[in-house]
């Protein structure tokens, strides 16, 4: 699938993560149960495409975000983004990940980038809050989220960005 | 310097240094007060609110929708109490009229300045919701109304229920809201909120600096010694830090300690509004104040 395709599609789930899927989440939930569905976006560009495209995407999706809900600094999602995106390109230059690979590095991912955002705003002083109440709180909620998501859209997804790697394809599980 | 270039490893440790020197760079610079946002901010923030704007409504109907079924047993209570209410509100109605034009002959006989007279007389702008940012430490929202609309930054927006939050930047078609739940007294672009106690307006004076995550709750802090405060009191602004405007309702009182050094006490609020499945927000525009007087600096 061609590089617009997925930006298109990465551009509309952006565009639904912040309008429809409050609506899905419980009454009451809504500060604990967060979506980053873009982000699990980027974690498959970096499992199945490349570090480089997975770079690009979560800097640019990040940064997409940082502007559009502006509200205490820009940056933080952008940094992140890119740089949990990268390094798990890293991580998995060599190797095709299974599923279970998949989903335990995106879980990990999940929770790094849930806790950096977390110390980002505790040092610069916007939150006050412990880190044992933030995982408990949101982190940890979130965390099974994406990885739903993760895993309802596995099969459609290694597929979308595994037709654009170059790498061969004859070593699938 | 070349050495570290030749090297692929150091290359990488290299951009990461730079990168994270932006990333500081640009905090930095976002989190100082800005009065306005740049063009590319705003164009880009809105098209995603014009294209959110046609999901979030729709999907706020439907879910409304089967809300309103599971509603509909409580509707007659509902009903009964309302009309309680109107007869109550009839009555006052005759009273406030009164006052009012009271208050208007002697505003007149004071020689009250235009923009006195026109202090408190607000208007509310109805904006819809379009987007909630995913972002468990900034929960922004982002409403259908901009600059071209009349919002400016620091404008309160309430909904039926209580204040939801303050304006923090406007775009021309979309403006972002940053509710009270963000309130912290240590956060470098934080708002604290003069309160006072609904009924003794005049008696009770509070500030309402930080919400506690972890609780749930708003800490009013500075209340005097002396202040007949209760629990189960209903928190409103009192208008004396000029941004937010007088009278909106902010929760109720559910406990009071004292205060840090003993002198002062401290009061626990529960926010009236609920932050989640929000559709249909009011902005309260202050009329336009063409003379400033020193007398605006916020507290």
């Amino acid at each position: 699938m061609s590089t617009n395709r997925i930006i298109f599609l990465m551009l509309l789930l952006f565009v639904l993560e912040g309008s429809l899927v409050p609506w899905l989440i419980p009454e009451g939930f809504g500060g604990r149960i967060i979506p980053h569905f873009v982000f699990v976006f980027v974690m498959y560009s970096a499992l199945y495409a490349n570090r480089h495209q997975a770079l690009l995407l979560g800097a640019g999706f990040g940064l997409l975000q940082d502007v559009v809900y502006y509200g205490h600094l820009i940056g933080a999602h952008f940094f992140l983004m890119g740089l949990c995106g990268y390094f798990a390109g890293i991580l998995m230059e060599k190797k095709r990940a299974t599923i279970m690979m998949a989903l335990t590095i995106i879980g990990f991912a999940c929770l790094l980038y849930d806790t950096g955002l977390f110390f980002i705003y505790k040092v610069f002083r916007i939150t006050e809050a412990s880190y044992a109440w933030a995982l408990t709180n949101h982190i940890l909620p979130s965390l099974f989220l994406q990885l739903a998501f993760a895993l309802a859209l596995y099969v459609p997804l290694r597929r979308m960005f595994e037709s654009r790697s170059l790498i061969a394809e004859g070593d699938e599980e | 310097m070349i050495g570290l270039l030749s090297f692929f490893r150091n290359k990488r440790v290299l951009m990461l240094m730079v990168a994270f020197i932006v990333f500081i760079a640009i905090i930095g610079f976002s989190l100082s007060d800005r009065k306005e946002l740049t063009w590319p901010e705003k164009v880009l923030r809105d098209t995603t609110g014009y294209v959110q704007m046609w999901f979030y409504k729709p999907a706020g109907w439907i879910a409304g929708f089967f809300e309103d079924i599971g509603d509909l047993r409580r509707v007659y209570e509902e009903n009964e109490q309302l009309r309680m209410t109107a007869a109550a509100y009839a009555r006052d109605k005759v009273t406030y009229n009164f006052i009012k034009n009271e208050n208007e002959r002697l505003q007149k006989e004071l020689h009250f300045t235009e923009q006195q007279k026109q202090m408190n007389n607000y208007s509310y702008l109805i904006a819809q919701v379009v987007s909630v940012s995913n972002d468990a430490n900034n929960r922004a929202m982002i409403i259908n109304l901009g600059s071209k609309n009349g919002v400016k930054k620091n404008m309160a927006v309430v909904n039926i229920d209580g204040l939801i939050g303050i304006v923090n930047s406007v775009t021309p078609f979309t403006a972002s809201v940053t509710p009270i739940t963000e309130l912290n007294e240590t956060s470098p672009n934080s708002n604290s909120i003069a309160a006072t106690i609904e009924g003794r307006e005049n008696e009770s004076f509070g500030i309402l600096s930080t919400y506690n995550k972890e609780t749930g709750r708003l800490s009013m802090t500075r209340i005097p010694e002396n202040d007949k405060l209760e629990i189960g009191d209903t928190v409103i602004t009192s208008g004396s830090g000029n941004i937010y405007p007088r009278g909106l309702r902010v929760g109720t009182i559910e406990s009071k300690q004292v205060g840090e050094f003993a002198l002062t006490y401290t009061a626990t609020v529960k926010p009236s509004a609920s932050f989640d499945h929000l559709t249909e927000v009011f902005v309260v525009s202050v009329p336009e104040i063409d003379d400033s007087e020193p007398g605006d600096v916020e507290e």
